[in-house]
């Protein structure tokens, strides 16, 4: 029987305490989805990893500041976005990626296979052409417009919850959305069937 | 299908996009290992400063302590530098129009048969008295 998950204010609590055992519990659930935020806004393993210890330490050293006034999730995820935003504002735009690391799971995906074989054999392309093409598209937004694009379309954060993340209303949020989506349909534009 | 959802479609492929097996459990073990290098190469002030903290739990540096001690240190400074130049010994005294000159003897006091030789300018009683009045002596002393 699998034992019931400690709740994620427990595990902050106990951390507070002083229980480091309580920190790694919190790093081992919340560093996959960080990953993957940190990763589709740098597109780059090495500084993904680099980002990401520097967010938990981060975290670990101001936890005791935190009050519980969001979750333990909007909160690290604030931290990541803005140590994110940050580093790409020193690093001098290179556009180094790892394609590599692809899920297989993503050759059975149906808005791959779509993608991928459409009718029209301008259309036709590989994994890692349309990955390359993706990821391409996604370093031309703005750092900014790049987060909500992250959280909302691949991560699949709701519109309030990335405002509170990003400490902006959600009018900025669904803004910054709109003018992402449209810069990326020029992008694009070859996967797109009009 | 509008172009926005295909976009919106495109986009979610990026979930696949994972680091290699195993990546998560290595990462664990390297962020404790950065956390014990971290640990050692703090500097004093600060393991001493948690050491303190940690005595008192429940203690918590108020929000606004340190701009009050701020504002205190800038105070305090200004008044060094712009401190305004010492007063006048006596000029307050100065300053205020002269008490009329009293000839009339204020309050004698007498102690056996001394009697008041001297007062302040302003009439204070604080006066000297010589005792007693009568001299002991007419002869011219020769202790030298």
């Amino acid at each position: 029987m699998e034992t019931p998950e400690t709740p994620d204010q427990e595990l902050v609590a106990r951390t507070q305490a002083g229980d480091a055992r309580a920190f790694d519990e919190l790093v081992t659930r919340f560093s996959p989805r960080l990953y993957g935020l940190i990763y589709n806004m740098t597109s780059n393993h090495e500084d993904t990893n680099d980002l990401l210890q520097e967010v938990f330490s981060k975290a670990y050293r101001s936890i005791k500041g935190f009050q519980g006034k969001s979750s333990i999730y909007t909160w690290l995820h604030s931290i990541a976005v803005n140590m994110a935003i940050n580093f790409l504002k020193k690093r001098n735009r290179r556009m180094t990626m790892s394609l590599d690391d692809v899920d297989n799971g993503i050759a059975n995906d149906p808005d791959f296979i779509e993608a991928t074989t459409a009718r029209d054999p301008r259309h036709q392309a590989n994994l890692g052409e349309l990955q390359k093409k993706l990821n391409e598209a996604m370093m031309k937004l703005s750092d900014e417009h790049r987060a909500v694009v992250t959280m909302f379309d691949i991560q699949g954060m709701p519109h309030a919850e990335i405002a509170k993340v990003l400490k902006t209303s959600e009018g900025t949020v669904r803004s910054r959305l709109f003018y992402a989506h449209r810069q990326l349909q020029n992008y694009l534009q070859e996967f797109i069937t009009t | 299908m509008t172009p926005e959802e295909q976009v919106s479609k495109l986009l979610r492929l990026k979930r696949y996009e994972m680091p290699p097996p195993g990546y998560f459990e290595d990462f664990l073990q390297e962020f404790q290992a950065r956390q014990r290098a971290e640990l050692i190469r703090r500097p004093l002030w600060e393991i001493t400063w948690d050491r303190l903290v940690s005595l008192a739990p429940n203690f918590q540096v108020p929000r606004m302590v340190y701009a009050t001690i701020v504002a205190m240190a800038v105070a305090a400074s200004s008044l060094i530098v712009f401190r305004p130049s010492a007063p006048v010994p006596g000029g307050a005294i100065a300053s205020n129009p002269p008490a009329p000159l009293n000839l009339t003897s204020p309050q004698s006091v007498t102690i056996g048969e001394s009697a008041p030789v001297a007062m302040t300018s302003t009439g204070s009683p604080s006066v000297h008295y010589v005792l007693p009045t009568r001299p002991v002596s007419y002869a011219s002393s020769r202790s030298f």
